[in-house]
C-alpha cells in the first residue's frame, strides 16, 4: 500500500504507544530509590534542572515521570471509549442497512437524536459527579454518546453494498443471513470500521482533555489532560515552568494528528478520488 | 437533567437558613411539587410565556433568563465572528490548496493545516496563553477587557476589549479555519475529477474561468451545507475556551450554575444550544435552493 498519510499515521501512532508502554518502566530506572509520583515525593514547584527535566508539580511529584506515565490511561480512555462507540455504531447502523424498512426509520430518528444532542453540556453535568469514576465507568460513557456518526456511516455502506449482484448470488447459493452478515458484508466494511475507531478515539480524548482542562474531569485519573488541567489551575504558567504543560499539550496534539493521518488515509482507500495522483491537467 | 440534579437548592440554603427558609424557597422557587410536574411546568413557562426559564438559583432575584441574556453577546460574537471568519479564509486557502494541489509549496501548507486541524482549540489556546500572552507579553490573555475599565462606548474600552479578544478569537479561528480548508480541498479534488471540467478545459476557457464558474460553484455547496451543521452544533465548541480566557459567555455561566446546581439556567442553556442547532438548519435549508438549481423546486 503506497498511502503516505496512513503509512506516517500509523508510525507516529505506534511510536507514542511504544513511549506510553514502556513510561512507567523509564521512570522507574530514573528514578530508583524514590516513588516519583507520591505526594510531597520533592520539594512543590522546583525549576527544571537535570535531576527534573520539567521541574517539580504543585504535590511535590515529579512532571517527567508524571508525564511519563499519564500517556497510557489518556490513550486507553480514547482507545475503550472508541471500540465501545465503534461497536454500538456497527451495531445500529449494521442493523439499519440490513433490515430497513420501519427499523430503519426508527434507528435512524435515534440516531439523529443523539447526534443533535450537545454532548458537552451534559458530560459538564455529568463532570460535576464523575470525580469518584474509575477510568472505564468514564470510557464507557463517551463510548455510549459516541456512536451516531459510526452508525450512519455504516449503514449508508450497508444500504448500498446489499444491493449489489453479489450478495444476490450468495443467497442463491444458499448461505444463512448470519454467513451472509459476517463472510460477505463486514469484511467490505473494515475500512469503514477503522475509520471510525480512529475518529470514536479521537473525540473521546478531546471531551476528556476538555473536560480536565476545565477543572470538571474525574479527579483520581492521571491523564494528560489532568496533567494540563492541574498545571493550569494551579499556576504552573505564571511561575514560568511552561514545560509541564508545553510536554503533555505537545504529546496530545502528535496523538491527535496520527489518528487523523490514519483517518485521511483510510478515506483515500475507500475514496480513490481524493487521491492527488489522479489529474486531469 | 432534573432527576440528575435532584433537589439540590435545599442543600444549598441549608447551609445558611433553618427548615422554615428551606421550606419557604422549596414553595417559592416550586420544587415542593414532583419532579415531573415541576418538568412539565418548567416547558410550559418556556414555550408559552416567552422563554421564562424561571428563577435563577444562585442569583435570585434576578431571572435565568436574564442571566442568559446578558451573557448571550459574548459567546455568540466570539462563536459566530469565529466561525464566520474561519469559514471564509480556509474555504479561499482551499481552493488554492485544491487548484495547486501539485505545487511544492502547497504540499506544505498542507502538512500545516492537518497538523492544525488536529489540534483541539482548548489546547491551541493554551499554547497561545502561554507563548503569546505569558512568555512575549503581546496580548492579553485573560478576562474579557481590562478590569479597571467600565464597560462603556469609549475609545479606551473598545481598544482594550479588541485587544482581549485577539487570542480567543485566534485559537479558534486558526484551528477551525484549517479544517474548513482541508474539506474545501477535498471537495476540490473531487470536482476536478470530473468529466465537465475536462470538456471545460478542451473547450479552451482560461483556467481561471474554469476555477471560478465550473470547480469552485460545484465545489462550495457541500461546504455550504457543511457550514450550518457546524454552525449550530459547535455552539457548544467555545465553551471551554471562554473558561480558560475568562470570557463571560454561556459556557462560563453553565460551569457557574453547575456549582450551585441552577438547573433553571442549566436548562435554559442547554434549550438555547439545541434552538441554535435548528434555527441553523433551517436558514441553510432555505439558502441552499438559491446557490443549487437542482434543488429547487420538489414537485416531481
Amino acid at each position: 500500500m503506497s498511502n503516505a498519510k496512513l503509512i506516517s499515521g500509523i508510525s507516529l501512532l505506534s511510536l507514542l504507544l511504544i513511549i506510553a508502554i514502556t513510561g512507567p518502566e523509564i521512570s522507574k530506572a530514573m528514578f530508583p530509590n524514590v516513588n516519583p509520583l507520591e505526594q510531597g515525593a520533592y520539594r512543590q514547584y522546583e525549576p527544571p534542572s537535570i535531576q527534573h527535566p520539567l521541574g517539580t508539580d504543585a504535590g511535590g511529584l515529579d512532571a517527567f515521570a508524571l508525564l511519563l506515565n499519564s500517556i497510557w490511561p489518556s490513550m486507553l480512555i480514547g482507545l475503550l471509549a472508541g471500540v465501545i462507540a465503534t461497536i454500538l455504531g456497527v451495531i445500529v447502523g449494521f442493523t439499519a442497512g440490513y433490515i430497513g424498512k420501519n427499523v430503519d426509520t426508527a434507528l435512524r430518528i435515534f440516531t439523529d437524536m443523539v447526534l443533535v444532542f450537545p454532548v458537552l453540556p451534559l458530560f459538564l453535568i455529568l463532570g460535576t459527579y464523575l470525580a469518584h469514576w474509575d477510568l472505564f465507568k468514564l470510557s464507557l460513557l463517551l463510548g455510549v454518546f459516541g456512536w451516531p456518526f459510526t452508525a450512519r456511516v455504516i449503514r449508508a455502506q450497508v444500504l448500498s453494498l446489499r444491493e449489489r449482484p453479489y450478495i444476490d448470488l450468495v443467497k442463491l447459493s444458499g448461505e444463512n443471513t448470519f454467513e451472509i452478515i459476517f463472510l460477505e458484508l463486514l469484511p467490505g466494511l473494515l475500512p469503514y470500521v477503522g475509520f471510525s475507531l480512529a475518529m470514536g478515539t479521537v473525540g473521546a480524548m478531546f471531551t476528556e482533555a476538555g473536560l480536565q482542562l476545565i477543572g470538571l474531569g474525574a479527579q483520581n485519573l492521571s491523564t494528560l489532560g489532568a496533567m494540563i488541567g492541574h498545571g493550569f489551575s494551579r499556576g504552573v504558567i505564571s511561575l514560568g515552568m511552561y514545560g509541564q504543560i508545553v510536554a503533555p499539550v505537545g504529546i496530545l496534539i502528535l496523538l491527535f494528528l496520527s489518528l487523523y493521518l490514519i483517518d485521511m488515509g483510510l478515506e483515500e482507500v475507500f475514496n480513490p478520488r481524493l487521491r492527488t495522483k489522479i489529474d486531469v491537467k | 437533567m432534573e432527576v440528575l440534579l435532584g433537589n439540590l437548592s435545599r442543600m444549598q440554603v441549608a447551609r445558611i437558613g433553618t427548615e422554615q427558609i428551606v421550606a419557604y424557597y422549596r414553595q417559592l422557587f416550586g420544587l415542593d411539587r414532583p419532579f415531573y410536574i415541576q418538568y412539565l411546568l418548567f416547558f410550559r413557562n418556556v414555550f408559552l410565556r416567552g422563554l421564562d426559564f424561571g428563577p435563577s438559583f444562585m442569583a435570585y432575584p434576578d431571572t435565568a433568563r436574564e442571566l442568559i441574556f446578558h451573557q448571550l453577546p459574548w459567546t455568540l460574537g466570539l462563536f459566530t465572528s469565529a466561525m464566520l471568519i474561519s469559514w471564509l479564509l480556509g474555504t479561499v486557502v482551499g481552493v488554492f490548496m485544491g487548484w495547486l494541489r501539485r505545487h511544492k509549496l502547497t504540499t506544505l501548507v498542507t502538512g500545516m493545516m492537518v497538523l492544525l486541524q488536529a489540534t483541539p482549540n482548548y489546547l491551541f489556546g493554551l499554547l497561545l496563553i502561554i507563548y503569546v500572552g505569558y512568555k512575549l507579553q503581546w496580548l492579553p490573555a485573560y478576562g474579557p477587557y481590562d478590569s479597571g475599565l467600565p464597560p462603556a462606548f469609549t475609545w479606551v474600552f473598545i481598544h482594550s476589549l479588541l485587544l482581549h479578544m485577539v487570542l480567543p478569537m485566534l485559537s479558534l479561528v486558526l484551528v477551525l479555519g484549517a479544517g474548513w480548508a482541508i474539506s474545501m480541498r477535498s471537495l476540490m479534488i473531487s470536482v476536478l475529477g470530473e468529466d465537465y471540467l475536462l470538456y471545460a478545459k478542451a473547450r479552451g476557457l482560461m483556467p481561471f474561468a474554469i476555477l471560478k464558474d465550473y470547480a469552485f460553484r460545484n465545489a462550495m455547496l457541500p461546504q455550504l451545507a457543511a457550514l450550518a451543521i457546524t454552525l449550530g452544533t459547535t455552539l457548544t465548541g467555545t465553551y471551554i475556551i471562554e473558561v480558560i480566557f475568562h470570557v463571560p459567555g454561556l459556557g462560563s455561566l453553565f460551569i457557574l450554575a453547575l456549582g450551585f446546581r441552577d438547573y433553571n439556567v442549566l436548562q435554559g442553556i442547554v434549550i438555547f444550544s439545541i434552538f441554535a442547532v435548528l434555527t441553523a438548519s433551517l436558514i441553510i435549508d432555505l439558502i441552499l435552493p438559491l446557490l443549487d438549481p437542482r434543488i429547487r423546486g420538489f414537485n416531481e
